[in-house]
């Protein structure tokens, strides 16, 4: 039997993580990884964000070595309507504001996980953590009521002081260990294609980009990588699913914009794949005695976006560091723990799902939503229609008696809108940090003429007397 | 509207070599029929006959190693682990 002070199971990026910060750290670990190499057995769309620069540059650095990066300074909305029709393209390249607040702007990256996965694993490796491939953890064993390691099917016992799961979306050790089965309404499932193309043409017709497709059916997702793409998308597996994982692609894949994009890159399908992802209001417990959950396996992908390798390297790490504190102590009992919960949730990471029902029940009712996205489309489509440069390029009319028309047509259709402002857009204004929603305040008092001249401190006292939510400080 | 033809079959990878051993059980005691497992399923290995599923007899072979299955069984008639260690599907591009 051998013993280690950490067991680390799974040796995708949040398992990775957390091996290389517990070797740095000093400890005596090894992670375990089911695929004969890591990468193997991956789940992911995958790009990673701008926030990869101020967390892990040393990885952002090192990317553009990776045969399939492709670097990523925007993504790309493409809006369908009802009746399959491209009806707009816009997309986010940043303003001054996101050019200075990192030191790349908005440089992300696309690389395949079959390739980041061994980089990362290699990160570990070099800071002296042991790997073992091949090697599926089946098991947890229990003493005394907590975790004391795993069993492998290979027939190892690995003993640990402190075991951290980071095996994904069906956490063996979370399920084995008794903290919970299945997520129930919480995960959805996501089917993805990888298309090979072109990569010149990749180059000159998409460039540095992601890409979204937007219509009346489930929102996809296209991730660009050097010479090939990902098209994804998904659903939560609950009662209502009412559709093949295949048939969500193929019908994005009918639209004709798709088509000529396909035509153009010379794409054709290379693989299929398809993946639990775990898509929580807030997660689950993270911690149990002898144990924590990183990732994918804790329930972390941004419940906004999906992203979740930043968050399993995130609270890889935290993990570790946790574990590394608490040996030094010799306690590591489930009250210990608790440490690993208040750390992740006083971070970034904690604070992405502070909003989490918000922005759940807001995807849950837009992009997953296909019949909502009709409505919303139809008026997003006649809002861009008010943009200066639409006025000028609406040629029907004189351009004052266009304006008037299209501006009517939006005021038309703002009731149906109305009901998802209040419920999905609006609970979101208690975000606002205290000081933007006071200077909000203070530029509503400016433009009318009776409260002008109040003096600020009563016209602050007032706004919080009718709006009670109010976190200006006043 | 072209009609798309894909056969994802293949589309997906594996190690030639090894076995997976057994790694999706199931318990008909607790299946009432729903039919949502084969909702789910890629490949369309599990069926409804008799009200009760069923799973393919090939599912080692063709499973994706997704979890769909049992994740949404809400009886949790459906038990999953994974193939043995480096057995399976391999994924090359992603």
């Amino acid at each position: 039997m051998e013993k280690w002070d950490v067991v680390v199971v799974g040796g995708g990026p949040g398992g990775s993580y957390a091996a290389k910060t517990a070797a740095e750290r000093g400890l005596n670990v090894v992670f375990l990884e089911r695929g004969r190499k890591p990468g193997e057995k991956n789940a992911s769309g995958c790009g990673l964000g701008q926030r990869w620069w101020r967390d892990f540059p040393e990885i952002m650095e090192e990317l553009p070595s990776l045969p399939s990066y492709r670097k990523v300074e925007m993504v790309v909305i493409n809006l369908v309507d009802e009746n399959n029709r491209l009806r707009m393209r816009s997309g986010t390249t940043g303003s001054d504001l996101c050019a200075t607040r990192w030191k790349k702007g908005m440089e992300g990256a696309s690389v395949y996980r079959s390739e980041l996965d061994p980089f990362m694993a290699n990160l570990a490796i070099k800071a002296g953590a042991e790997m073992r491939t091949s090697t599926l953890a089946n098991d947890v064993i229990m003493e005394n009521g907590r975790v004391a390691g795993v069993t492998t099917d290979n027939g190892h016992t690995l003993k640990a002081d402190v075991v951290i799961a980071a095996d994904g979306a069906m956490s063996t050790m979370a399920r084995k260990s008794g903290m919970r089965n299945r997520w129930g309404s919480g995960c959805t499932l996501v089917p993805q294609l990888d298309f090979s193309c072109n990569e010149e043409r990749l180059d000159d017709v998409i460039g540095n980009a992601e890409w979204c497709w937007f219509g009346p059916f489930y929102g996809a997702y296209q991730v660009n990588f050097r010479d090939g793409f990902h098209l994804g998308a998904g659903q939560w597996l609950r009662k209502d699913w009412d559709m093949k994982p295949l048939d969500m692609l193929k019908r994005v894949m009918e639209v004709p914009a798709f088509q000529s994009m396909m035509r153009v890159l010379e794409a054709k399908p290379r693989e299929y794949q398809a993946h639990l992802l775990p898509w929580m209001e807030s997660p689950p417990k993270t911690y149990t005695g002898g144990m924590m959950l990183v990732g994918d396996a804790a329930g972390f992908p941004c419940p906004l976006e999906g992203e979740g390798i930043w968050h399993a390297c995130i609270s890889g790490r935290i993990a570790a560091e946790t574990a590394a504190d608490l040996l030094s102590s010799g306690d590591v009992s489930e009250k210990s723990l608790q440490e690993y919960e208040r750390r992740w949730k006083s971070s970034r990471l904690g604070l992405e799902h502070q909003f989490g029902k918000e922005f759940v029940d807001l995807w849950d009712s837009s992009i997953f939503n296909p019949e909502m996205m009709k409505k919303q489309i139809q008026i997003l489509l006649e809002f861009s229609m008010l943009h200066p440069f639409s006025v000028v390029f609406d040629w029907g009319d004189a351009h004052i008696e266009a304006f008037n028309q299209h501006l009517e047509h939006f005021l038309d259709l703002l009731p149906e809108f109305e009901d998802f402002g209040r419920n999905y857009i609006a609970p979101l204004g208690e975000g606002i940090w205290p000081e933007n929603q006071r200077r909000i305040l203070l530029l509503l008092r400016e433009k009318m003429p009776v409260l002008k001249y109040m003096p600020e401190k009563s016209f602050l006292r007032l706004a919080k007397l009718i709006y009670p939510k109010l976190k200006a400080k006043i | 509207m072209e009609e798309i033809k894909l056969d994802i079959k293949k589309l997906v990878s594996r190690v030639s070599s090894g076995e997976t051993g057994d790694f999706i059980s199931f318990d008909p005691q607790n299946c009432n029929g729903c039919g949502k497992c084969a909702d789910v399923c890629s490949f369309g290995l599990w069926s409804v006959k008799d009200g009760k599923a069923k799973l393919s007899k090939r599912y080692k072979e063709l499973c994706l190693e997704c979890a769909a299955c049992w994740e949404i069984c809400a009886r949790e008639a459906i038990d999953f682990s994974y193939p043995a260690g480096g057995t399976g599907v391999v994924i090359k591009y992603g």
